[in-house]
């Protein structure tokens, strides 16, 4: 599979099942981040160990990310929802799935969750929240910070020089992607969750920080929110933690996963535990 | 394991086959970027110097599994490696990791 269309939006998905033949465990829905990020960031890391555990791994690139469609309007967080939402009606998934998501990936997750309770088995947010007046008002300013530097050349040249010409590649693309479209202005402008419906939502959900984060010291308040959330902090690590700390990503979404009923397949999931531990 | 019709090649390819068949699959992905006469050797890096981003990869692993079916699962060759070495992979390492398995799978 790799491109359907959702409402007019086609959209990249990329699904990995177990090779075994048997029917998969559970649904797990991997949602990636804002700007820099696309489903690559678990289809190399995340999502081939999962379809190994005998999972069914379903990820897409968000609209204007990666290789989905970039229309130039259209990016409040409930365009995002409305997507994810499609993408589900569309292949026929109706039971319940469990979410991870990476940063505003995560975000997302929350918003389905408080739209559609009943389809929301569980969420697995890395370095991540639910969309509140406070998210608007700092994604406001992280986003009008990145549209006006990631337009400079020296910008860029300095991110090549001190990151390397990858993560250079990624800024431009950002550039583009904020110079392109209204996300910049979409995103700050979404429509909020009450606190009420995030209050009522009840899947369990994990969330999952860098100890060095700026988001870190929310957990006890996203902890005291939530009906049923837990934290656990990742040693050594900013905001980046999929990416740079990927075993232990791994570890914590099988073990996750287990601990909410999915029978996995072999001892992957204690052998990830172990050696993340060693 | 039944080895499928489609997996049976008669002879394996050489290493300068699949890098043949492996530079058009890039040039396809370049030629978005408007870079197609880009050279492509053994030695060329995937993303210092072929400029590639992760998610070409993605559209690479899906031309290979295209090509070669299962018996390439370059996702799982890929999770085996931490950033850095993703990051410095050049095109040889790809090319001669898709030779030893096809050759393996015609021993099986």
């Amino acid at each position: 599979m790799a491109f359907l269309d959702l409402d007019g939006l086609r959209c990249h998905v990329q699904r990995l099942g177990p090779q075994d033949g048997r029917p998969p465990a559970a649904t797990v829905v991997l949602l990636h981040g804002l700007l820099t990020d696309s489903l690559a960031s678990y289809y190399f890391t995340l999502a081939p160990a999962l379809a190994a555990a005998g999972l069914d791994v379903l990820m897409y690139d968000h609209r204007g990310h990666g290789r989905t469609a970039r229309p130039p309007a259209g990016y409040r967080l409930e365009h995002f929802v409305d997507d994810l939402e499609a993408l589900l009606d569309r292949l026929e998934i109706t039971g319940p799935v469990q979410l991870v998501g990476n940063s505003f990936g995560g975000t997302v997750a929350f918003g389905l969750a408080a739209r559609r309770p009943a389809q929301v088995a569980g969420i697995l947010a890395i370095e991540s929240e639910p969309a509140s007046r406070a998210w608007a008002v700092k994604l406001d300013g992280i986003l009008r910070k990145a549209e006006r530097h990631l337009a400079e050349e020296e910008t860029l040249a300095w991110v090549a020089e001190q990151r390397g010409r990858h993560t250079a590649r990624l800024a431009r693309s950002a550039g583009a992607l904020l110079a392109g479209t209204s996300l910049a202005r979409d995103i700050p402008a979404s429509l909020l969750p009450a606190e009420a419906e995030l209050r009522a939502i009840r899947c369990p959900v994990l969330a999952v920080y860098g100890t060095e984060s700026d988001l870190a010291p929310q957990a006890a308040w996203l902890d005291g929110l939530l009906a049923d959330c837990r934290s656990t902090f990742v040693p050594g690590q900013e905001h980046s933690v999929l990416i740079e700390a990927p075993e232990t990503v791994r570890a914590l979404t099988l073990s996750w996963l287990r601990e909410h009923g999915a029978r996995l397949r072999g001892g992957a999931a204690r052998r990830e535990v172990e050696r993340s531990v060693r | 394991m039944t080895v499928s019709e489609q997996t049976v090649d008669l002879q394996p390819p050489t290493e300068q086959e699949v890098l043949t068949e492996i530079t058009a699959m890039l040039a396809a992905v370049l030629e978005e970027y408007g870079l197609d006469d880009a050279e492509v050797t053994m030695e060329s890096r995937f993303t210092e110097d072929l400029e590639l981003e992760s998610i070409d990869l993605v559209t690479l692993a899906g031309q290979l599994q295209d090509r070669w079916g299962d018996r390439i699962n370059f996702a799982e060759f890929l999770a085996g490696m931490e950033l850095d070495e993703i990051i410095g992979l050049t095109v040889g390492r790809l090319v001669r990791h898709v030779v030893d398995r096809l050759q393996s799978a015609g021993r099986s």
